[in-house]
């Protein structure tokens, strides 16, 4: 027998919309912010104190690696080389500044890499300079560590509090 | 639109600033009067006031919160009603900034303090010949001194953001986000005879004709449908009547004619100048006669599509009229209820299995166009009354600004809803299970073994026989003769004794006054709620409160109890169809008796039932396909989800989905019930459970109302929520946010070693 409800605004309103998936690929949602936005900030331990910095990075295709440079002077060089459990959180709340549930943000979770010993320091310098062509110089100073992140793990959220969680792949998994 | 621009325009002045600022209906009231024709005195508060009241409040980023919860096409009548509701109120409580609200009472001051006024929306854009907004905005009448005034512009104001509105811009594709709206404030004008005219008949196809309406008295009984008015259908090439016909109550009263040629050939006339001053045909509302006629407003007649324009009067149906929901109030408490009660008692009497074939196929006909009927009953006159308790809501809050917008829920406490007394006969028989270790134990037992129909009467037999178990046995079959005699999915209910036996159990061994120890109510008592209304009225509008409040009442209670009624009717019908399939089957006229049978077979079961000789009929079996069964589309798992907080309350429990009677049996005491809908036949599970999350939302859907009476946290309007949560899933639920956690907080995944 049929349910009964008050009006589903028939015609309007499929009267099944409310149990659909919400359809839009979440993944999707995260590749733009992870493409669109140039800026993250990184979040390092040390000591039992977190800590903040903004950093200009890219992200590779795969979504699995983020690159960024610093000089390795800083604090957070520092704090990288003593713990390499690390977050990144890229958001578009400049986007929109007024209307705060139109905000998405992500939170990638993983691990840092100095890729300073690695032979594909080429391949990941090349990926952040293409995203941030003024930053030449920077990247390439003798002073400058490049740092890939390993990121194991997304949660993304939009209308302030509906968060979702996505793994990407990774070659040795 | 610069800093400069003013708050309030003279009527006097309107027609030099444009519709921009001053809305539609205050551009063309304003251009009229700049033309000569006579227009009440009055002041326009533009669209600049309306911007610097929402930024001066913080309101915008309410509004997008409310309106941001879900995609808005995701959004059902009944969230959209919840978030109207909840900006409404916040428009109601906001404060006007001083520097606004002295130049509104110095033109206020101007019109004269005393005068009665009429306070109307004129939103930009709001009538032209592309859409037209008529009904869907508010108009505040008989607003009398400064108070009374501010609280109309507020009231004005928070109407763009009514659930009417918000679903009519849609269908439009107008940005609620970018609306903005006017006020015109006037002199209230009221002639011997007001009615409303249309310079081109908006039905008539060959726009030959035009059309004058006239009541006796205001043009607000009119238009909002409380009185048939005369009517006349006058030539467009020359004004000539053509007809003239009278309501009803007219033609009772054997008439006398409210307008003469001549007051026609003034209005026709009026129509003729508005209609060359805009330059598109026209309706009008008007007042007036002896001396003279006033224009009370005017618009475009709107081109769209009829369809466009019954869909704008479905929204407004939505919300009928305080004197229709009073008549409908006593229908259908005092018919209709009464009558569907009467014929499901009627039908639950009649034995079916002793009769011949072909009057058994007559009873299951009867049954199936009972049931139709009533369905279409329920929609047509059940629903608009369930209004009755949105009513009092918006009534209650207008007046009472109170914190919580859902304050007026405590109204309703204590009323007779059947749900909640059979939950409370259900808790006696769990007092008396708890009560009776042997009786206890025996049910367990019983439970827990496949329960088919002879082990049922061996079961009750033995119960019997058991201390407390005479009362009990007898208790039990009440309970399910009179409250389970209802249909849920495509099964009865009583049908299934074990699973009432099975939640009893469960009921039996859940630690007394466990739910409440989560919840932190602050609800007021019901006598405390009722004094905050009625001084909120005022002793002069105390009987209108009443009235409010006993319709509010009523319809609470007969929103719940009319669903389980029709629900009875149905479990008649399917009692019909279980004898008539039997039937069937015994005498080889049925080819395959498994599964559930369809309202769509009943036609073939009832002509197999009168043919003897009829071959073996082949029914079309229902297939279920479970949410869960289709597989989680996503890749991406859900950690927090976002719905509206129904009942307030926070706990943690693992998940059990319920779509269908299969799954009746596995739910258990301290389960967190994730389903599509609590339906009200099913709500004696509600007070099994930890936590209640439902895909559908709204905050007055039957899940709420139950869990809010029990105290049992509630998030629902969760889309796909059967597909992205899976039962023994451990979530958190937050009534208060409306926010349900998955999982515990963990980083498993980030201490795996990667290799470079």
């Amino acid at each position: 027998m049929s349910e009964f409800e008050e009006p589903a605004l028939a015609g309007l309103f499929p009267a099944t919309m409310a149990e659909e998936d919400p359809g839009v690929s979440i993944q999707d949602q995260i590749r733009a912010l992870m493409f669109e936005q140039p800026y993250a900030v990184l979040c390092t331990q040390g000591g039992g104190q977190p800590y903040g910095s903004i950093i200009a990075f890219a992200v590779n295709q795969d979504l699995n690696a983020a690159v960024f440079a610093t000089p390795t002077a800083t604090r957070k060089f520092r704090l990288l080389s003593e713990c390499d459990h690390v977050a990144l959180v890229v958001d578009n709340r400049s986007a929109d500044p007024g209307d705060i549930s139109h905000i998405h943000a992500v939170t990638a979770t993983g691990r840092a890499v100095d890729l300073s010993n690695y032979d594909a320091e080429d391949h990941w310098q090349k990926l952040l300079i293409d995203k941030h062509p003024v930053m030449h110089d920077f990247v390439c100073a003798p002073s400058t560590a490049l740092i890939r992140i390993d990121i194991l793990r997304y949660f993304h959220v939009t209308r302030l509090q509906e968060v979702y969680q996505w793994a990407p792949q990774h070659p040795s998994q | 639109m610069g800093p400069t621009a003013p708050f309030a325009v003279d009527i006097d002045r309107i027609s030099l600033l444009g519709e921009p600022l001053m809305g539609g209906k205050a551009a063309t009231v304003g251009s009229l009067r700049q033309a000569g024709l006579r227009i009440p005195d009055g002041f326009c508060i533009t669209t600049h006031a309306y911007r610097r009241f929402v930024s001066h409040n913080g309101l915008e980023p309410l509004i997008s919160l409310e309106l941001g919860r879900k995609p808005l096409e995701g959004m059902r009548w009944e969230e959209l009603w919840d978030a109207a509701l909840r900006i409404r109120l916040a428009f109601l409580k906001a404060p006007f900034p001083t520097d606004m609200a002295d130049v509104i009472s110095e033109f206020h001051e101007a019109l004269g303090r005393e005068k009665t006024l009429v306070v109307r929306s004129s939103a930009p854009g709001e009538d032209s010949a592309s859409a037209s907004f008529a009904g869907i905005h508010e108009s505040v009448l008989d607003v009398i001194g400064r108070d009374s005034l501010f609280r109309a512009v507020r009231s004005v104001w928070a109407s763009l953001w009514s659930d009417a509105a918000l679903l009519y811009r849609r269908e439009l594709s107008l940005n609620p986000l970018t609306s903005s709206m006017a006020v015109l404030v006037q002199e209230f004008v009221e002639s011997d005879v007001s009615g409303v005219a249309f310079s081109r008949d908006p039905l008539d196809t060959s726009a030959q004709t035009a059309v004058v309406e006239a009541v006796p008295g205001r043009c607000s009984d009119l238009v909002d449908g409380l009185i048939d008015p005369e009517r006349w259908v006058l030539s467009r090439v020359d004004g000539e009547v053509l007809t003239r016909s009278v309501g009803k109550d007219e033609l009772e009263a054997n008439t006398r004619k409210l307008l003469l040629e001549k007051d026609l050939k003034m209005i026709w006339r009026i129509l003729l100048r508005i209609e060359s001053l805009i330059g598109n045909a026209v309706d009008l509302e008007w007042t007036g006669r002896n001396n003279g006629y006033t224009v009370l407003q005017a618009r475009p007649i709107s081109t769209v599509a009829r369809d466009n324009d019954e869909t704008r009067s479905w929204y407004l149906s939505l919300r009928p009229a305080a004197k229709r929901l009073k008549a409908l109030s006593e229908r259908v408490a005092g018919i209709l209820i009464p009558e569907l009660e009467a014929l499901g008692h009627r039908f639950n009497e009649e034995c079916l299995t002793d009769r011949h074939d072909n009057t058994l196929a007559d009873a299951l006909t009867e049954r199936l166009e009972a049931v139709e009927h009533w369905r279409k009953v329920y929609w047509d006159e059940f629903i608009p009354f369930a209004h009755g308790v949105r009513q009092l809501a918006q009534y209650y809050n207008d007046r009472v600004c109170p914190d919580d917008p859902y304050e007026f829920v405590g109204l309703l406490k204590g009323e007779n809803l059947l749900a909640l007394e059979r939950n409370q006969r259900f808790e006696q028989l769990a007092m008396t299970l708890k009560a009776n270790p042997e009786l206890f134990q025996a049910t367990r037992t019983y439970t827990k073994d496949l329960a088919e129909e002879r082990r049922y009467q061996g079961f009750l037999t033995q119960a019997r026989t058991l201390p407390g178990g005479k009362q009990f046995v007898s208790a039990l079959e009440k309970l399910l003769e009179e409250a389970m005699n209802v249909s849920y999915g495509s099964h009865r209910l009583a049908s299934h004794p074990e699973h009432l036996l099975h939640h009893l159990i469960e009921l039996a061994q859940l630690p007394t006054g466990q739910r409440s120890l989560e919840v932190h109510s602050k609800a007021s008592s019901r006598m405390e709620l009722e004094n905050r209304l009625f001084s909120g009225v005022g002793t002069e509008n105390r009987a209108e409160a009443e009235e409010i409040l006993a319709i509010g009442r009523l319809s609470w209670r007969l929103r719940d109890d009319d669903n389980i009624l029709l629900a009875r009717l149905e479990s008649q019908l399917l009692k019909a169809m279980d004898i008539a399939l039997k039937r069937l089957s015994d005498s080889g006229r049925l080819e395959d008796s498994s599964g559930i049978a369809k309202e769509e077979d009943i036609a073939i079961v009832a002509a197999a039932l009168r043919d003897p000789q009829h071959p073996p009929i082949l029914l079309s079996r229902e297939k279920k396909v479970k949410s869960n069964d289709l597989g989680n589309r996503r890749k991406e798992k859900p950690r927090q989800l976002l719905g509206q907080p129904a009942a307030p309350g926070t706990t943690t429990g693992l998940v059990r989905i319920i779509e269908d009677v299969d799954d009746l049996p596995n739910f258990k005491a301290g389960e967190v019930l994730v389903c599509r809908a609590i339906e009200p036949t099913m709500t004696h599970l509600v007070p099994l459970a930890r936590a209640i999350i439902e895909s559908r939302g709204g905050m007055l859907i039957h899940g709420a109302i139950i869990a809010r009476e029990l105290g049992i946290p509630c998030v629902n309007g969760i889309a796909g929520v059967l597909h992205l949560l899976k039962s023994g899933d451990l979530v958190t639920v937050d009534g208060f946010l409306g926010i349900v956690t998955v999982g515990a907080p963990e980083f498993d995944l980030e201490q795996v070693t990667l290799g470079s």
